[in-house]
């Protein structure tokens, strides 16, 4: 190795030492978004290391209705306690800004998403689907993973994914819709900034039937505050069908930590393969419609 | 700034020697081996968006055209695929039921080295401890690990679990835990779960892969046998994966989904 090489390595080498040696917060020690900025860890390419495993943390912790947050019925379906605050922030009122027709049909989807009478109420996880985005993060574990000039979210759940270029090339052609959308990245500093476009119309943000159009455009924050927490901000514009832009905050924790996180892997999940709840269903429904 | 300066005198003096040295001979050969570009951590850099160009998703055997199918030369060393005689019979039972009874035609994910020559494109990513391949077919994934064992089994993935190491510049991917639901491809070559898989990945120059596989499974075959073929890197500017949700696709097509 020539010096110049030699003494880089050295640096970031010493660089992680000082960050491994730092404790995982319990205390109150580790900055908190908009404090004192702490220096990550970072992969080759100069990009903040956050590779790991993550979940969705804290009071907005749901996949059943993201107005709601976590209410009864999930508390019944998961058994987990938690506090009932909807994933949105803005409007203050915690509600998609919906047209009234939008409002309309996501009032019906609800009202029916326990009594399937056709098949637009079924949940599209429930046949398999992709996630879409945010929903793709409060699904079970999601993992990081980085390499030169890319960031990719693996998705335990149906093995979704996500690739995210930091390259700077444009967004696909606008004729091309696709399940996960298009993302385009950037670092500023220690925030990951995404622009998402390319939507189709055919994933929902909850179980109840919130819904979106393929204009849906998300713009997204990840601010790496600490070693074990991503503070997660996404806005989300969709002019044929809501009547302004609405915001999401959630925090996402490394739930595998140290010697675990060393062993741990995702499995597989082969989601369509072995569902057979939607089928059943769907073969119900045209049975009945005979 | 004085080192950079002699280094691009040393190579240029080198460079001018060796232009001397080749006048008037014969052109020299291709080098054998391809010195690949290397990740951070020295290993060959297998990244970027790959594709096959053959038939062996149809059938990775010599086949004339068929409605549908294009001709294709085989893929397998001989072209021979020695299955036991209960299993060539099972063979041709599948062929003949293709059409419904290929799990293809369901939207089951592919399986290992298929979804590899699904006609689709797919991007490798490389970390320290891992190489990622995502698949734009039924987005399927495969996270390779290079710095662990296989857990205890039996397990029955779809896609098997695969775990990696360097040999030279070859990555050889080692796969178990299969369960006995896919095929090797449309012509109803099949296995048990008792599928060992052992892939190679070597780049053999700045756009192709020299890709091997060898099956065994010894409640099906005779002896373990191989397949062959290049990856070709896609050569678009700025190609990427898109994605192919198949079983959203037919229920469209059925009319379930608008």
């Amino acid at each position: 190795m020539s010096g110049r090489f030699l003494d880089l390595t050295i640096a970031i080498a010493a660089l992680v030492a000082v960050v491994s040696l730092t404790p995982v917060s319990a205390g109150g020690q580790t900055p908190a978004a908009g404090e004192k900025p702490w220096n990550p860890p970072r992969m080759p390419d100069g990009q903040p290391n956050i590779q790991g495993f993550w979940a969705n943390q804290g009071r907005r912790l749901s996949t059943y209705n993201i107005e709601e947050g976590a209410n009864e019925t999930h508390v019944l379906l998961s058994g987990v306690q938690t506090d009932y605050t909807s994933l949105i922030v803005d409007p203050a009122d915690g509600k998609i800004p919906y047209q009234p027709w939008a409002r309309a049909k996501r009032t019906e989807t609800l009202d029916n998403h326990t009594n399937i009478t056709k098949w637009e109420y079924i949940d599209p996880h429930t046949r398999c689907f992709l996630s879409g985005i945010p929903r793709i993060f409060y699904q079970g574990t999601f993992q990081i993973v980085q390499s030169p000039g890319y960031v990719v979210i693996l998705q335990e759940f149906n093995h979704g994914s996500r690739i995210i270029p930091l390259d700077g090339r444009p967004h696909v052609g606008g004729n091309i819709k696709l399940w996960m959308g298009d993302s385009r990245g950037h670092w500023e500093g220690n925030t990951l900034v995404v622009d998402a476009t390319n939507n189709n119309d055919k994933t929902w943000f909850d179980l109840v039937g919130d819904f979106h159009s393929d204009a849906l455009h998300i713009s997204e924050r990840y601010t790496f505050v600490d070693p074990d927490s991503i503070s997660y901000e996404a806005t989300f514009e969709d002019p044929k069908v809501y009547t302004r832009p609405f915001k999401i905050a959630l925090t996402f924790g490394r739930n595998v930590r140290g010697e675990e996180a060393k062993s741990y892997e995702l499995f597989e999940e082969a989601c369509h393969e072995g569902e057979r709840n939607a089928p059943n269903m769907l073969y119900k429904l045209e049975s009945s419609n005979r | 700034m004085g080192n950079r300066f002699i280094h691009s005198a040393i190579l240029l003096a080198v460079v001018s020697l060796a232009q001397v040295a080749v006048a008037g001979q014969p052109q020299a050969a291709e080098p054998q081996t391809y010195a690949p570009p290397r990740t951070a951590d020295g290993k060959p850099d297998l990244q970027g968006v790959w594709q096959v160009l053959n038939t062996a998703a149809w059938d990775i055997q010599d086949h004339p055209a068929r409605l549908g199918v294009p001709a294709g030369q085989g893929v397998v060393e001989g072209n021979d695929i020695p299955y036991q005689s209960w299993a060539a019979t099972k063979k041709k039972e599948n062929f003949d039921n293709r059409l419904t009874a290929d799990p293809v035609t369901k939207c089951y994910l592919p399986g290992v080295p298929r979804i590899t020559y699904m006609p689709y494109p797919f991007q490798i990513f490389q970390t320290a401890n891992s190489v990622v391949i995502i698949y734009e077919y039924v987005h399927a994934v495969r996270t390779i690990y290079t710095d662990r064992p296989h857990l205890p089994g039996h397990i029955d993935f779809w896609s098997g679990q695969s775990r990696g190491r360097w040999d030279g510049d070859t990555l050889i991917v080692d796969i178990v835990h299969f369960n006995d639901q896919t095929w090797f491809d449309a012509a109803g070559n099949f296995h048990s779960d008792a599928l060992h898989v052992v892939e190679r990945y070597r780049r053999t120059g700045p756009d192709h892969i020299a890709y091997e596989v060898t099956i065994e499974d010894p409640k099906v075959f005779t002896r373990p046998w191989k397949m062959s073929m290049p990856l070709y890197r896609r050569q678009e500017k700025n190609a990427q994966i898109l994605d192919y949700e198949c079983h959203a696709l037919e229920e469209e097509a059925g009319g379930r989904l608008k």
